[in-house]
């Protein structure tokens, strides 16, 4: 069985990157062999990255207005709906979803989606807010948590943890020289 | 008293993409414009940060188009420090320009245009969606579309580092050269790209062209606008996406002019109104002369249509004959359909997948050298590419270590601001009377929407990710009369 683990979020926009930073710190910790991807990419431009995952775990933001900024949410996908989506720039997760299911290309069944609740304005540059802050490692532990649920699951029914891929990252020298973890052609890395 | 409506496409930000307009106290429109999110706070978080890291920053800034703030942001790293790069690093930056101008386009026409021109404009609602695009035209259409981008999107991982935010582009070149067994796998991405091409080439033909209505939907009086179009062109004046000269053509046809990127400043200029922070892109050499069509007015627009009417034709073959067939079936020269940026848009996925064709069949582009180290002390510099939804300006200012003093951006979505409001005006107009709203409102804006496709609040990932429209009919008071919800 194999677990994806998705941080999404531009970790330049304030509180939009509550997701990216909790998986980060997850990077190594996951013995249960699952494989961490960050995002900043939207909607279908993620459409490859679920394709052969039994199940994920998704670290994202969410605007609901109805918690204090720092709640951590579960959200059910059928919860999100179905947007028309006018544009590339409005197809969501949900959009992703469908169009990955119809088309066979293997959306995980079991799906979870952890959001916390983020304050605004999600300004370029702005630091986190104080709760969201405080919200990034409970949203870790809380993913973790999931994926050793599901780990546990498969060692009881006999099957082994860690089936996901080795370990596919490399380093490189960026530009300016600058040392930048860089991911695989399936933009998926594995620290298993 | 005035009342104000408003179109909200995006619940979750505030004052982000937002639709306004406001009624007079005769119950009809005053005047009315789309809200476009500003990357506000980018100028100053740019600010102290090294000039070399500014393609990584910036291919964060939108979700759907990395590629290409990443390659205009490398541009005017070129232009900074003052270095030419080699022609294999120029062509194997093109290449990968090229593999993302078509992975893009394809998936807009199918999934984002689709529900217009394959579903249809009659269809019933709940049809025209994704899901509805792909049970017209079949899972084996939509397979491919998934199967040609997954082929493209390996190549890019491959010579790019990453498919999604790529690390390739550095001042003066790239960071690593193309293998020659990596050339013969780009051909084959290209070979299968054009394939692909001339079937979407087909497919609008079948189901749009075939179909007087459709026709008479994408030449209505309602879609139409007389503006100025900006492109970036090449020698020969034929489209170009990677680099090239700015060519402006006015509504009559008339090369009005055509500059270097780096001289941008003299020729665009932002205008700002009263109320609405937001800016207004315009020709310097015409003037604003508030939201009008027409040669008088120096509102402009870019993206696939315009950069067809601003260009005198396309550099490849098939793109070529498809642009003539165009240009013949919706001419003369300038086409002023907003609409007609689909059609345009799939002349310009042949054209991608043809020059990616080109270049993976040259062999200079294995050539090891792919960096032509910057010798010279840092001051300003501006690139600019044509991004899939039109020209993306990035600037930057920087003290002698590089380190970054200034930044200015204007993003595809900016250039063709006042255009888009003057399509939203002339809906409004159209289908308000009286106080009175039309559902048929909400169509209208969101058609316009998809040929636009423009950029809203992508520097931000929230969930659910994508955004109901919904009309708001206020009375001045605040008090709301009615909501017209799409979800």
């Amino acid at each position: 069985m194999r677990t994806l683990v998705l941080g999404l979020g531009n970790e330049y926009a304030g509180d939009d990157a509550v997701g990216v930073l909790a998986v980060r710190a997850l990077r190594g910790k996951l013995a249960g062999g699952a494989d961490v991807v960050e995002s900043a990419a939207s909607g279908l431009a993620l459409l490859e990255v679920f394709a052969g995952y039994d199940r994920a775990v998704i670290a994202d933001s969410i605007r609901t207005g109805r918690s204090p900024a720092g709640t951590i949410v579960e959200v059910r996908l059928a919860d999100l709906g179905l947007a028309t989506a006018p544009s590339l720039h409005q197809a969501g997760i949900p959009e992703l979803a469908a169009v990955a299911r119809r088309l066979g290309m293997g959306f995980p069944d079991r799906t979870r989606v952890l959001a916390v609740e983020v304050a605004g304005p999600l300004m370029f540059g702005a630091p986190l807010s104080k709760p969201v802050a405080a919200a990034v490692a409970p949203l870790g532990r809380r993913v973790l948590e999931q994926v050793q649920r599901w780990a546990s699951e498969d060692s009881s029914r006999g099957r082994p943890a860690g089936a996901g891929r080795g370990p596919k990252d490399t380093l490189t020298r960026g530009p300016g020289g600058a040392r930048c973890t860089t991911t695989t052609r399936s933009a998926r890395s594995s620290r298993a | 008293m005035s009342r104000e409506i408003l179109i909200d496409p995006m619940t979750r930000l505030e004052g982000h993409g937002r639709i306004h307009i406001f009624l007079g106290t005769d119950g009809g429109v005053d005047r009315a414009y789309l809200q476009i999110p500003e990357l506000r706070g980018f100028e100053k978080f740019a600010q102290g940060r090294r000039a070399e890291d500014m393609p990584q920053i910036t291919s964060r800034i939108c979700g759907v188009c990395p590629m290409a703030h990443h390659m205009a942001a490398t541009k005017a790293l070129d232009d900074l420090y003052q270095v030419d790069p080699p022609p294999a690093a120029r062509k194997i930056r093109e290449l990968l320009y090229s593999a993302f101008m078509v992975e893009d386009h394809a998936l807009h026409f199918f999934f984002l245009g689709g529900p217009d021109f394959i579903v249809g404009p009659d269809a019933p609602r709940q049809k025209r969606n994704i899901l509805g695009v792909i049970d017209a035209v079949g899972l084996e259409v939509g397979k491919e579309v998934i199967g040609v981008r997954k082929q493209l999107r390996d190549l890019v991982a491959e010579v790019a580092g990453k498919a999604i935010h790529p690390v390739f582009g550095l001042p003066g070149g790239v960071s690593r050269s193309v293998s020659s067994e990596v050339r013969p796998e780009a051909a084959a991405a290209a070979a299968r790209a054009i394939q692909f091409s001339q079937f979407a080439l087909g497919a609008f033909r079948e189901a749009v062209l075939g179909n007087p209505g459709y026709v008479e939907l994408i030449t209505s009086e309602a879609y139409t606008h007389r503006t100025y179009y900006m492109g970036l062109v090449d020698e020969a004046n034929k489209v170009t996406f990677y680099d090239g000269r700015l060519r402006i053509v006015g509504p009559e046809s008339k090369e009005l002019l055509t500059f270097d990127g780096r001289d941008y400043l003299s020729h665009v200029a932002e205008h700002v109104e009263p109320w609405t922070y937001m800016k207004f892109c315009f020709l310097k050499d015409i003037g604003w002369n508030g939201f009008a069509d027409g040669a008088g007015s120096g509102v402009y627009s870019v993206a696939p249509l315009a950069r067809l009417n601003a260009a005198d034709g396309m550099a490849t073959p098939r793109a070529q004959e498809a642009y003539e067939e165009f240009m013949t079936t919706l001419g003369p020269k300038p086409v002023h359909y907003t609409l007609a940026n689909h059609w345009a848009r799939i002349i310009e996925l042949v054209y991608a997948a043809e020059r990616m064709a080109e270049l993976a069949a040259d062999p200079e582009i294995t050539d090891p050298r792919v960096r032509t180290l910057p010798t010279v002390a840092p001051r300003e510099g501006i690139g600019v590419v044509e991004a899939p939804r039109g020209t993306l300006f990035h600037h930057y200012q920087t003290d002698e270590r590089g380190l970054v003093t200034a930044a200015n951006m204007i993003v595809a979505t900016q250039n063709n601001a006042a255009r888009i409001a003057l399509s939203v005006d002339k809906a409004a107009r159209a289908l308000i009377r009286n106080g009175q709203v039309d559902d048929a409102l909400l169509n209208r804006v969101e058609m316009a929407f998809r040929a636009y496709d423009p950029c809203m609040g992508c520097s931000t990932h929230s969930l659910p990710g994508h955004m109901p429209l919904i009309v708001d009919v206020r009375d001045a008071g605040g008090t709301l009369l009615r909501e017209i919800r799409r979800d």
